[in-house]
């Protein structure tokens, strides 16, 4: 299980500062996403979720502070290494930010234009059809946004995210508007992405998901993360004002495992259904 | 005290104001040097923009420019008479249509049909996080959107000023049938036009139209992007996109017509 601490950070938050308008979402955060591991930012509606996943993700420049990508001042990106960045990673929206003038096909295709420009149209069809499979979508390519359901929509903005296969998926609330049968598909997704040994950096308020995938759980509570760390240890921590969201996770016991590294899929599996007891 | 401070608060917000506006100035042209040099996802954009700019203004671009020509004909004839300089009537004709109102005119059609249009979905697409999600992929905003509309409707503007053009002097040529009782054949009324006219008269408008394409796209962009968040903030993007392009378009059009005649 990676070290919360210890390991290498993928993405690094040094004493960001956060602001949208007149408002200061947060102040002088500081937190370290390790490579290769699940991390859940837990927190309420309006603590400041978003704006600390954008700002991981490069979406959001810090008002103070910086951002690292393994090391790496992102304020500082030219444009050869902005673009290698983009194409290590995916971003799923809150909102789910569809293009409204172009085709369910090409919304999922245009990461592919952009950081695969010599595939063919037949090889770029191919792997959008089978990003959208994986999450149960199979016909309708055609359609506009417009056409689609919410839930539908955040299907969509997952295989987007997903289609160029990055190392890095940021995910800002990934569960909202998905009925039960889309979630178990997000929770396929989840378990293939850490069989992989991916770094996948979710914001949510779903504590289900959290206990399923987290292997670093940190609590946002307005624009302060009040505990962050391993999964098991966050939860253990739970002092006072931070009862409501973490005595919920401890109430669910052991998990099977953080990490399902040997027979993936099973392992997601069993924990699934270890979770519903 | 006050007043002071508040006025220096406004400063401040004023100049650093102007300041984002000619660094987004700087960055379209930058990346519009850039487009033509590398493969562009953004080649689509351009078509869609020349397309919806250019060719579908075709229509509405014809009928003005003909009742333009027609109504400077008929009071140029009346007042031309009067002086008994009737011959002046093919001079004013170009000077007033091909150096003036043309490209004045077909700026002033552009920025209320796809001025307000470019300002509103880009602000509609801010509003619903879509500028972000190009950010997300990869995809520069400015490469992608604000400069194939640039291209767009500057390369629309002066193909439609051209157009302007042919249409006011032959709305002008179809008056002056009605009203001299002695019709001019078209082959006469074109000859003594272009025995007029000069490379500098279509220089001369082309220059402007370029530099009001100019505007009318940087501005009604820079307007698009200026919305934050909320879908309110749309019309008003709209209407200021409109409000300032015309401003700017007039306040060019004196200084490259002094720079001409100066």
């Amino acid at each position: 299980m990676p070290d919360a601490t210890a390991a290498t950070a993928a993405i690094e938050l040094r004493d960001a500062t956060a602001v949208s308008g007149e408002y200061e979402v947060f102040k002088r955060l500081s937190v370290a996403f390790p490579e290769g591991a699940t991390t859940v930012i837990l927190g309420s509606t309006g603590s400041g979720k978003s704006s600390l996943i954008k700002m991981a993700a490069g979406l959001l420049p810090p008002a103070e502070g910086v951002v690292l990508f393994r090391g790496q001042d992102m304020g500082r990106f030219g444009r050869k290494e902005e673009l290698a960045f983009r194409a290590a990673s995916g971003f799923v929206f809150q909102d789910a930010a569809l293009w409204a003038n172009t085709s369910i096909q090409d919304n999922v295709a245009i990461p592919l234009r952009v950081h695969q420009p010599k595939l063919n149209q037949a090889e770029l069809a191919e792997k959008v059809r089978a990003t959208l499979s994986r999450l149960g979508w199979t016909e309708g390519l055609a359609l506009r946004p417009v056409d689609l359901s919410s839930g539908e929509q955040k299907l969509v903005s997952i295989a987007r995210a997903l289609v160029h296969d990055p190392s890095l998926v940021f995910m800002d609330d990934p569960g909202s508007s998905l009925d039960e049968d889309s979630m178990d598909k997000l929770y396929e997704v989840l378990s293939e992405l850490k069989s992989r040994g991916k770094t996948v950096i979710i914001t949510t308020n779903n504590s289900e998901l959290a206990y399923r995938y987290a292997d670093c759980l940190g609590v946002l509570k307005s624009g302060a993360l009040l505990a962050f760390g391993r999964y098991e240890e966050t939860v253990a921590k739970a002092e006072s004002e931070l009862d409501v969201t973490l005595a919920r996770l401890r109430a669910r016991g052991d998990r099977v495992g953080p990490k399902p590294s040997a027979g993936q899929a099973e392992a997601g599996s069993e924990m699934s259904q270890r979770s519903d007891v | 005290m006050k007043l002071l401070s508040s006025l220096g608060s406004k400063a401040r917000s004023y100049s650093s104001r102007l300041l984002y506006a000619l660094g987004f100035f700087y960055e379209v042209l930058k990346e519009t040097g850039r487009f033509f040099r590398k493969s562009q996802v953004g080649y689509w954009v351009l078509r869609n923009q020349i397309l919806f700019t250019g060719y579908e203004a075709l229509g509405i671009t014809a009928i003005m420019a003909i009742a333009i020509g027609a109504a400077v004909n008929v009071i140029g004839s009346s007042i031309q008479q009067q002086f008994g300089q009737s011959q002046l009537m093919y001079s004013m004709l170009i000077i007033v249509i091909t150096r003036e109102l043309g490209p004045l005119l077909t700026a002033f059609v552009i920025t209320a049909r796809s001025g307000t249009a470019i300002a509103t979905e880009l602000g509609t697409m801010v509003v619903h996080h879509e500028i972000e999600a190009y950010m997300a992929v990869g995809l520069n905003p400015i490469s992608y959107l604000v400069v194939p509309r640039v291209i767009g409707v500057t390369v629309s503007i002066v193909i439609l000023t051209v157009y302007f053009n042919l249409f006011g002097l032959l709305g002008s040529y179809v008056v002056a049938q009605f009203l001299n009782p002695t019709p001019t054949p078209i082959i006469e009324y074109m000859g003594k036009l272009l025995s007029i006219l000069t490379v500098t008269d279509v220089l001369s408008g082309i220059m402007k139209a370029l530099v009001f394409g100019m505007v009318v796209s940087v501005v009604s962009t820079y307007q698009g992007f200026s919305v934050n968040r909320a879908s309110t903030e749309i019309p008003v993007a709209g209407i200021r996109a409109v409000g300032q392009s015309f401003i700017l378009i007039i306040v060019t059009d004196v200084v490259v017509t002094l720079m001409q005649y100066a």
